[in-house]
């Protein structure tokens, strides 16, 4: 990569995981990781719908897709913690359902897994875990609604 | 629809890891063929619904009993494979295809699995650790949000189910819990306990299916609608599976000709308490929001208006995956047949049977089956 544009360790593999195209969203940084954290994906030049996958045509009405990137920031619409051991991975660990401003509902890992986030809090993309999974952490309390 | 269920069968249900597929299956199928009073060479064609079997599982093990050289048809739909083997069985004899037919499930879990179902690796959420417990706790913490459904409301569905199981012989878990038993039961993830969650088996149910004869033990089928789901994003408000289950639910009212409180005796897709109080709503026993108001009055339990799992669900029977549908629908045939034992719904006459398949992330399931079953 050039530039500033710096690739956080989520991308065609992930170090350590399994072999094979990696379905997650695709999260990017740029300058400092952390600060400017977005995931790449597309949008229809139609209709507008995003979505994190790299499809060339629109699943809602079948236009063609360009380039968009979304986030950081979003809003949750649900969360949990997940406190029970399978194989890859070491509970307890949060995960959030965002949906990211503008953007695509993700699945994300949260930064804090003691207790779960709550549907409305805003959440801002921070890059990605060490494991290669996109990384949100709470912005505030919880906004109406 | 001019078919019935002639006979259904089932294996015991629970952790058997003594037990291969075949002596499942062999227990399910002669039992069901023995109850349809047909003999095996009648049938003309299987449907099976497998998730986990290996390669070939269908073959292997109804060679055993004696099945072979008819079509033998695999299908997976997740959760709902067995409902969906049962629904392409039903369909075949309803269009002529065969005539009859054995809708078959079988599943050996703890050959694949130590703890908690979680997706493949291709899958987009499966591969960031989204175990199924996790799918079911993100609608459980949402409907708590917006509705304020409370802890205690939640375990009221265990505490219902597991009730309705201690009268169920082949049922793995026969122990009555507490509320309290319930919320402390160990966290598995939030606001989803142990107690809350179904346990994987091992199991195997059947089902013989033909044109409708004048048999008084035959079950008629109303109708059966098997749908997938649609896109589930942003634009989604509902929690997962909703909308799938209300519009599958509402296509299989209108087949049968039929309304929500037609229904006289339930079995839902309890996979996690959630699921059942959210399913409820769906399938139109309650606005949406006031589906803990069925536990609370005892609407859903044996005894009330219409009672929901009185198998004891999923929560009590376990959830053999390829086997729950078929086994869902052996429990409606027993209670219109009035042979359910401790646990009989008094003078049911319309069943409904409702499955539910996901971990597939981006869609509001992988398939749901609702199917009307009448005596």
């Amino acid at each position: 990569m050039s530039g500033q544009r710096h690739e956080q360790s989520v991308g065609e593999q992930s170090p350590g995981g399994p072999a094979g195209i990696d379905p997650r969203p695709h999260v990017v940084s740029d300058g400092d990781p952390g600060i400017g954290s977005y995931v790449e994906g597309r949008r229809c030049s139609e209709c507008r719908y995003p979505t994190f996958h790299p499809a060339i045509r629109c699943a809602v009405c079948g236009g063609s897709m360009e380039p968009d990137r979304y986030g950081p920031a979003g809003t949750v619409f649900s969360a949990t913690v997940v406190r029970i051991a399978i194989p890859g991975r070491v509970p307890p660990y949060g995960l959030a359902y965002v949906d990211l401003d503008d953007g695509p509902r993700i699945l994300g890992h949260v930064t804090e897994s003691e207790s779960a986030l709550q549907p409305g809090d805003r959440v801002q993309l921070v890059g990605a875990t060490e494991a290669g999974d996109p990384l949100v952490r709470l912005l505030g309390m919880g906004a109406a609604g | 629809m001019k078919v019935s269920v002639y006979g259904i069968g089932t294996s015991s249900f629970g952790k058997q890891p003594g037990m291969s597929a075949a002596r499942l299956v062999e227990a399910a199928v002669l039992e069901a063929i023995d109850d349809a009073d047909v003999q095996l060479d009648e049938i003309d064609a299987v449907y099976v619904g497998t998730v986990f079997g290996e390669a070939g599982v269908a073959t292997r093990t109804l060679q055993q009993v004696g099945i072979d050289r008819v079509p033998i048809i695999t299908l997976e739909n997740a959760c709902a494979s067995g409902t969906t083997a049962y629904h392409e069985a039903v369909w075949s004899v309803e269009t002529g295809r065969f005539r009859r037919v054995l809708a078959l499930g079988v599943e050996t879990m703890t050959a694949h699995f130590a703890g908690a179902i979680h997706p493949e690796n291709v899958d987009a959420e499966g591969r960031q650790g989204m175990a199924l417990p996790s799918v079911y706790a993100m609608s459980a913490a949402r409907y708590q949000s917006e509705f304020g459904l409370t802890d205690e409301e939640l375990a009221l569905v265990s505490v219902k189910n597991h009730l309705h199981g201690m009268e169920n012989p082949r049922a793995q878990h026969r122990r009555a819990v507490t509320i309290e038993e319930v919320l402390e039961s160990r966290m598995v993830a939030d606001p989803l306990t142990l107690l809350q969650c179904c346990s994987i088996s091992d199991a195997s149910a059947a089902a013989v299916i033909g044109p409708a004869r004048s048999s008084v033990r035959d079950v008629r089928v109303r109708s059966t609608v098997l749908r997938s789901g649609g896109l589930w994003d942003h634009r989604s408000d509902r929690v997962w599976g909703f909308d799938l289950v209300a519009e599958t639910a509402r296509l299989a009212y209108e087949e049968a000709g039929v309304s929500a409180a037609d229904a006289d005796v339930i079995e839902v897709h309890d996979a996690f308490t959630i699921g059942e109080i959210v399913t409820t709503e769906a399938l139109g026993l309650a606005p949406p929001g006031e589906g803990g108001k069925l536990l609370l009055n005892g609407h859903t339990r044996i005894g009330g208006a219409q009672p929901v799992n009185p198998s004891g669900g999923l929560l009590s029977r376990g959830h053999p995956l390829g086997a729950t549908g078929i086994a869902q629908v052996a429990e409606i045939v027993w209670q219109l047949r009035g042979d359910a034992g401790g646990r009989q719904v008094e003078g049911a006459r319309i069943g409904l049977v409702e499955t539910m398949g996901g971990g597939t992330a981006g869609v509001d399931g992988n398939a749901c089956v609702v199917t009307l079953l009448e005596r």
